[in-house]
C-alpha cells in the first residue's frame, strides 16, 4: 500500500522541509527497516510524526528515531517507538522548490 | 515539477500531514552569560585578595564576595549544562570530540573555584569556558575572536566575530 504524505516542521531539515511531500510504503515490516530510512509513526503527544531511523533493538521491539536539526524532538526525548506505530517507509521525496 | 502536480493533488484530496518536530522554546543559546560569571569569580577572588578593612565591615564585605563568587560559579557551571543538555547533539560531539572533556573541565574548575580562593584555578575556569565558547559557536559556523574584556578582571574572551 502507498500513502501520500505532506511535511510540516523543520526537525529533519534541511533535506526535508515545511511543505515537502512524501510518498510511503505502508506494508513494511520493522525488521526490514534500517538505520538512515526516513519513516512516518504515530506518536500518541504529538501526532503523526515522521524522523530518521537510528537504530533497532536485536528483537526489532523497538525503533530509535532521531531529527538533523539540534532541537528535534525524538527518541532522545521520548525513548524508542514500538513497530506498532509505524506507518509507513519514505520510498520516494517530493521536494518544494527550493 | 512533481510538487506541482502534488500539489495540485493536495489542494484537492488533503493530504494528511506527519511533523517533523522540533523543540523550538525559543532557540536562543548563548555562552556569554557563563564567560561573564566565571569572569566575576575571578573578580570576587581579586576583590577578596585586596580586601582592606577591618572588623564588621571587612567581615561583612568578604561575606559578600564569596557570596557573589559561589553564585557565579554555579551560575557558570549551570548555563554550560543547560548548553550542554538542550542543544548539543551527537554531531557536534562527532564533529568536536575535545568537548566532552572541556564540559567536564568546566565543571570540575566550577567546583575548586566554589571551594578555594585560587585565582589560577579562576583564570582556568574562564579559559575552559572561553573554550567551551568558541566550540559552540564553531557548530553554528560563527566565527570568533579574542579580546580583553572591558572590565576588570580584564581577561581575554572569547566574543562571536559578527
Amino acid at each position: 500500500m502507498l500513502k501520500i504524505i505532506k511535511i510540516t516542521g523543520e526537525s529533519l531539515s534541511p533535506k526535508y522541509q515545511t511543505g515537502d511531500y512524501v510518498l510511503l510504503a505502508t506494508n513494511i515490516r520493522p525488521r526490514r527497516l534500517r538505520s538512515g530510512d526516513v519513516i512516518v509513526f504515530q506518536y500518541e503527544i504529538y501526532g503523526q510524526m515522521i524522523k530518521r531511523v537510528e537504530r533497532i533493538s536485536p528483537d526489532s521491539a523497538q525503533i530509535f528515531v532521531t531529527g538533523t536539526h539540534p532541537h528535534s524532538i525524538d527518541s532522545a526525548t521520548f525513548g524508542p517507538i514500538s513497530p506498532t506505530n509505524l506507518i509507513g517507509k519514505v520510498i520516494w521525496h517530493i521536494r518544494k522548490p527550493r | 515539477m512533481f510538487h506541482k502536480i502534488f500539489q495540485t493533488l493536495d489542494t484537492k484530496l488533503g493530504f494528511e500531514e506527519a511533523k517533523a518536530h522540533c523543540d523550538v522554546p525559543c532557540g536562543i543559546y548563548d555562552p556569554i552569560v557563563a564567560q561573564i560569571s566565571a569572569l566575576t569569580v575571578v573578580r570576587m577572588m581579586d576583590l577578596m585578595a585586596g580586601l582592606e578593612s577591618e572588623g564588621v565591615a571587612r567581615d561583612n564585605s568578604m561575606s559578600r564576595y564569596i557570596a557573589v563568587k559561589e553564585e557565579h560559579a554555579e551560575k557558570a557551571k549551570h548555563e554550560v549544562r543547560i548548553i550542554w543538555g538542550d542543544y548539543i547533539k551527537d554531531q557536534h560531539v562527532e564533529a568536536h570530540p575535545e568537548l566532552t572533556g572541556v564540559v567536564h573541565k568546566v565543571m570540575q574548575l566550577g567546583s575548586k573555584v566554589r571551594q578555594t580562593a585560587d585565582r589560577e584555578a579562576g583564570v582556568a575556569f574562564v579559559e575552559a569556558v572561553n573554550q567551551f565558547a568558541e566550540i559552540f559557536w564553531a557548530t553554528k559556523n560563527v566565527k570568533t575572536k579574542k579580546a580583553k574584556a572591558p572590565y576588570a578582571p580584564a581577561l581575554e574572551t572569547v566574543y562571536p566575530d559578527l
